[in-house]
């Protein structure tokens, strides 16, 4: 799945998630505003209970599936066929996030699934350039924390 | 302040491919109306027109539609909310007359859905999601309300036969509806016929019958001050609450996840309004989109406790002759969902229904009935009550 050779291709949504090069796992990026210390994803430039600007930070990349669905529609932007999507509890943040779930583990997917972030070429970015996307994927058995 | 009135309603056929143009389309509905109150243009004080943009080729509809229904040189303007956009053309129609600024007001919805392919009309639907967050993410409206559907039947217990029981319950009334754009009868067995289209698996678990019909359509409300209402009217039928909220766009950012915290806090702002509760709607229009829209609606109204919506489908207490009829006209699911034109239509349902002229589809003497119409996947919601 990572064996991709990802260097060439952005991401997606740039700011939105970390790319990292060595072993690390990928985390979603957010924004924090120093100021109430909230925290948001998608991070806003500004926070709009302070009108403060937020600054970047980590949100997580383990979570629980906190719903999801398998889209068998003709899927847009060059997405796999079936796609799934979902919504995800992120550990720490509290945070709930919307996102791409891995289209090979459909079988896996039920609620309250632990799930982890990957970042991997899928799609395009409509106008036929691929695209580094974020998608959470279910845990193996005995993975994760 | 006096009352507002509804004095004249209309709609097109809900029809797929309407062969001519949007203001022709409009024209259809506006034309029903017109005869409907009796009205001619110079006593319309100001026009409202609503559609969602994103399918239409024309930019800027009002002037063109103003100009081509006589209405000009009263003043219009446009209105968009998705798929709420002509109940939320009410809200500015009833302000303008309560403001004293004009005594009459009509409010145009319309949408040619077909102006676009039908695939490029869900990426489009998809485009009133975020779309610099969500959209690259291949957002589509039935996703969202799958969603929806299966935390609904994982806290609850709500089965996808219930959801096909509420389709059932559209088709019964498509069929008698002749402005309708889905007449046909849809049965339980469809659903798990491999060979029906209405078993087809679209996002999961929500199927093709769990659908809504998109239809090309137009609807039209003529709105009128209490005294222009009772001198041009017999049966006025008036506004007595009005309701509208809005949410975040993004859906990860609310807390209910069973419910449209919309159609909850439009709900209450229009029951408030107009001194009801949910117990007093003798019929109501629900947004339908999908079945499972029309579930929760039944709960965020106030007609179930959340998570017993499915036991008003398994009674059918929400048929013709239940405890609280809803979309005895076939619904969005049945009688299609032209976007800007659907909210009209609902009101238009509501308004025939309290007068006693909706023929075969005609509840046994209701006095206040409910129109509840949301945009997007909840970011837009509005609550109408009328009553006679
Ligand atoms: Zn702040």
């Amino acid at each position: 799945m990572n064996e991709q050779n990802t260097d060439a291709i952005q991401p997606v949504n740039p700011g939105t998630f970390t790319v990292p090069e060595d072993d690390t796992p990928p985390e979603l990026l957010g924004g924090y505003c120093r100021t109430c210390r909230s925290l948001y994803y998608p991070p806003p430039r500004y926070c709009p209970s302070c009108l403060e600007e937020v600054e970047s930070c980590t949100v997580g990349g383990r979570g629980t599936l906190h719903s999801f669905t398998v889209v068998r529609t003709k899927p847009p932007l060059g997405l796999p066929q079936p796609y799934c999507v979902g919504y995800v509890d992120l550990d720490g943040s509290g945070l709930r996030v919307f996102g791409l779930l891995d289209p090979e583990r459909v079988e896996d997917l039920v609620l309250g699934a632990r799930v982890h972030l990957t970042v991997r070429s899928m799609g395009h970015d409509g106008r036929g350039e691929a695209r580094l996307r974020p998608c959470f994927t279910p845990d193996e058995a005995g993975e994760g924390s | 302040m006096g009352k507002v009135g509804i004095i004249g309603v209309g709609q097109s056929a809900f029809v797929r491919g309407y062969p001519g143009s949007i203001r022709e389309l409009a024209f259809e509905g506006f034309k029903d109306a017109m005869r409907d109150a009796g009205a001619k243009t110079e006593d319309i004080g100001a026009s409202v027109i609503c559609s969602a943009p994103e399918y239409d080729k024309q930019r800027s509809p009002a002037g063109v539609f103003a100009e081509y229904m006589g209405l000009t040189p009263q003043p219009t303007f446009y209105v968009e909310t998705l798929c709420s956009s002509s109940s939320t053309g009410l809200k500015p129609a009833y302000s303008l007359i309560e403001s004293g600024l004009h005594d009459s007001v009509a409010v145009i919805g319309f949408q040619k859905m077909s102006e676009i392919s039908s695939a490029e009309s869900q990426e489009r639907m998809g485009r009133g999601a975020d779309i610099q967050w969500e959209s690259p993410f291949g957002t589509m409206m039935p996703a969202y309300y799958a969603m929806y559907a299966r935390n609904h039947m994982a806290t609850y217990g709500t089965t996808p036969e219930d959801l096909a029981l509420i389709r059932l319950k559209s088709s019964t009334y498509g069929q008698i509806n002749d402005k309708a754009v889905y007449r046909k009868a849809v049965t339980a067995e469809m659903f798990t016929d491999p060979e029906s289209p209405m078993s087809g698996p679209v996002a999961s678990p929500l199927r093709v019958g769990d659908c809504c019909a998109n239809a090309d359509g137009s609807s039209c409300i003529i709105v009128a001050g209490e005294e222009k209402a009772r001198a041009m009217s017999d049966k006025p039928v008036w506004i007595l609450g009005l309701g509208a909220a809005s949410t975040s766009v993004n859906l990860a950012g609310r807390d209910v996840f069973n419910g449209l915290t919309v159609g909850i806090e439009a709900g209450r702002q229009a029951y408030e309004m107009a001194g009801v509760t949910p117990k007093e709607i003798d019929v109501a229009e629900v947004h339908d989109c999908f079945t499972i829209a029309e579930m929760m609606a039944y709960e965020n109204l106030g007609f179930a406790k959340p998570g017993e919506g499915r036991d008003l489908i398994r009674g059918k207490e929400t048929y013709k002759e239940g405890s609280i009829p809803v979309n005895v006209d076939g619904g969005l699911l049945s009688k299609g969902h032209p976007i800007g034109a659907t909210g009209g239509s609902q009101i238009r349902t509501i308004v025939l229904q309290l007068r006693g002229e909706a023929g075969d589809m005609q509840v046994k003497n209701p006095e206040i009935g409910l129109v509840h119409n949301i945009g997007g996947v909840g970011l837009y919601g509005n609550v109408t009550i009328l009553g006679r």
